[in-house]
């Protein structure tokens, strides 16, 4: 497993390189935002280890750049701002996981080990409709390529939809497949989660059949999957 | 004694100027009053004149007796009529003695008094005019002449008199209606003024119902526009709103550098201390547990001082819960053997927090981060109004909950609830600590969910 890791600190840095290296990684180090950057993009590492306040260049930008460039590393950030207002910044720029400073090694370990486990299983986007594209087993969806940031809630209905798209799906239907127990099926939990679709997918990709339910379509122009 | 200074401007002004508008009404009507009085007995003065003269032109002296004209006047003839004449001899001595009369006099006199009758002997020739009292002890005007008659050895006094109760009847109406009218005038000045008052003082009522706007987070700074006045104060004050911003953001950003410049440090003392081993290594290691606990504890109190200074401003709750929802999936989905946890929100889509987003944004993160850690499956978070100015974020898990009686400690600092579980076991904690510096409170329950409730009162921004 070949491991990136950038961080600006020499010490941590010789810290992390030496525990990577006892946990059988192979570590490149860069040192700085440039560096980071460029072997990112050229090297295929399994995963990186992303220190967010670096030289040069910091780590968010580093991150949206390589997400822009396609570059679908799992990465791990690390950063000494854990306010929340950081650590949705960071997962909005394409971080898969985050650890604030101070953290024991241990834990960067644990963290590393899970990243790569979620990401070993990675295919190609199972299921489409149009420009929207949703990948199953790493539960991700994609329009034009640009991630959706769905909660799970979302995402199920939206695998739900997919899986039968172009039919017409009724209330009772969706809301049995939203939740597996009883609770919160009142009547307009799915008039919600159908807005937040529409707001994070477009408007017209779900259409409202009047007294029917749902249906996913593909937009103008675009073909069906 | 009042303040002066403390009183309302409207009524200073209005004071002032109803003090000023009566001294001048007052002044203003004495004066009418006076000339009209002066005007009335001038023309009095002058047909009673013309009376005297008549007497005087008219009298003859023969064989040393004076003998008056016969005035044609029909109310010198009737008694008390009102109009009265007579003609005086000087005695000797300075007295008068009477030669003829009016009939109208009747049985009484005209009498002038010493002081009367010297001033008439030092001006021999010359009309002049005097007040006196007459039959019935009406008030009397009347002009006199002391001169001498060719073939009478004592100078010869003639008097016509005249009941002058018309005229000062007349002056008594006209101070009235002019009292009157003025009053009328007054009052409607004072009015006017009033008005004017309030109308020319609307752009400071509007001053500081914006500042009030600003300071309960509805507007981020004055819009006006204001007279030219008032337009230089409206800028100094957003220019200190500015300011104050400003001098809360350098505040936080040296404190967060100061906190964040401390944290890697502390990650390769950790990190060291793990690797060696040993006595030393551990207490490095606890050491740098407390540090890092002061860090956030103090990165923490710095934000919300600043909190207290800046001036609200409006935070939608609905994509700060998409947000933190969809990140704190990522977060946990490792967790329950990699069936993650789910999280289910609703929120209206309204609904606005009063305070800034990273604040609304610590406060949800921490209470969901807390609720995510321990449940098993799922969390339920809702936000919702309640009341005027208050909404409430009620955030439920199903994870093992609080005992009650644990409860309170849960938020306090320090308190370690969940050692068991990764994370600063601060989480509660920092909640309690940054809702109270807005006002807010936080309460923990039991969810129907099975775990905790934590529900989050917190300030409201209205629509």
């Amino acid at each position: 497993m070949r491991i990136l890791l950038v961080e600006d600190d020499p010490d941590l840095s010789r810290q992390l390189k030496l525990a990577l290296g006892d946990a059988g990684y192979a570590v490149d180090h860069a040192p700085d935002g440039e560096e980071a950057q460029f072997l990112g993009e050229t090297e295929p590492y399994d995963a990186v280890i992303l220190d967010l306040g670096l030289p040069k260049v910091d780590g968010v930008s580093v991150l949206e750049r390589w997400r822009r460039g396609n570059v679908a590393t799992p990465v791990l950030i690390l950063t000494a701002r854990g306010a929340w207002s950081d650590k949705v910044a960071g997962f909005d720029a394409g971080a898969d996981d985050y650890l604030a400073k101070p953290f024991h090694t241990e834990e960067l370990l644990a963290r590393l080990r899970a990243l790569l486990r979620r990401s070993a299983g990675h295919a190609a986007p199972s299921l489409s409709c149009g420009a929207l594209r949703l990948d199953p087993r790493a539960a991700r969806a994609s329009v034009n390529g640009e991630p959706l940031r769905l909660t799970s809630l979302e995402y199920r209905l939206l695998h739900y939809m997919m899986m039968h798209q172009g039919r017409v799906i009724g209330r009772t239907e969706l809301v049995e497949h939203l939740y597996d127990q009883d609770f919160d099926r009142d009547s307009n939990t799915i008039e919600v989660f159908i807005g937040r679709l529409r707001k994070k997918l477009g408007a017209d990709r779900i259409e409202t059949v009047r007294g029917l339910g749902y249906r996913l379509i593909p937009l103008e122009g675009e073909t069906a999957g | 004694m009042l303040d002066f200074r403390k009183r309302s401007l409207v009524r200073r002004l209005v004071l002032l100027a109803a003090i000023w508008t009566l001294f001048v009404l007052l002044a203003a009507g004495a004066f009418l009053t006076a000339q009209f009085r002066d005007a009335a007995i001038r023309r009095f003065d002058q047909s009673l004149a013309v009376l005297t003269d008549d007497l005087y032109a008219g009298s003859t002296v023969e064989d040393g007796v004076v003998k008056a004209p016969f005035l044609t006047d029909i109310r010198a003839t009737r008694a008390y009529s009102g109009r009265y004449w007579a003609i005086f001899a000087q005695k000797s001595g300075g007295g008068l003695s009477a030669i003829e009369r009016s009939r109208s006099l009747f049985d009484s006199d005209l009498m002038l008094s010493t002081a009367q009758i010297d001033r008439l002997t030092a001006d021999p020739g010359k009309t002049l005019y005097f007040d006196m009292r007459g039959p019935q002890d009406k008030p009397l005007r009347a002009a006199a002449i002391l001169t001498r008659l060719p073939g009478h050895p004592a100078p010869v006094v003639f008097i016509a008199a005249e009941d002058r109760s018309p005229i000062d009847d007349d002056a008594d109406r006209f101070g009235r209606i002019t009292a009157f009218a003025l009053l009328l005038l007054g009052v409607g000045l004072i009015v006017a003024i009033v008005f004017q008052v309030r109308f020319g003082l609307q752009p400071i009522f509007r001053l500081r119902r914006e500042i009030a706007g600003v300071r309960s987070g509805k507007a981020e700074r004055l819009v006006g526009p204001y007279p030219e006045e008032l337009e230089p104060l409206a800028g100094e004050l957003n220019g200190l709103l500015a300011h104050n911003q400003e001098v809360v953001e350098r505040q936080r950003t040296h404190v967060g550098n100061l906190a964040h410049a401390l944290k890697t440090p502390l990650s390769v003392m950790l990190t060291e201390a793990s690797q060696q081993g040993g006595a030393l290594a551990e207490v490095v290691e606890r050491q740098a547990q407390t540090m890092r606990e002061q860090v956030d504890h103090h990165l923490r109190r710095a934000r919300a001082a600043a909190r207290s200074q800046t001036s609200g401003e409006r935070t939608p709750v609905e994509p700060i819960l998409d947000e933190l929802a969809v990140t704190l999936e990522r977060i946990f989905q490792d967790k329950n053997d990699g069936r993650g946890v789910e999280i289910d929100w609703r929120c209206p889509e309204d609904l606005c927090f009063q305070g800034e987003r990273q604040d609304f944004m610590e406060l949800a993160g921490n209470v969901m981060e807390n609720a995510g850690k321990w449940s098993k499956a799922r969390i339920r978070a809702e936000a919702k109004a309640d009341g005027e100015g208050r909404m409430l974020l009620t955030v439920d898990d199903d994870g093992p909950g609080i005992p009650a009686e644990q409860r309170a400690q849960a938020l306090k600092r320090g308190q370690r609830m969940d050692e068991h579980t990764p994370g600063t076991g601060l989480g509660l904690s920092i909640v309690d600590e940054l809702a109270r510096a807005y006002g807010g409170s936080v309460t923990l329950d039991d969810s129907p969910l099975g775990g905790l409730r934590v529900v989050l009162s917190l300030p409201r921004a209205e629509g």
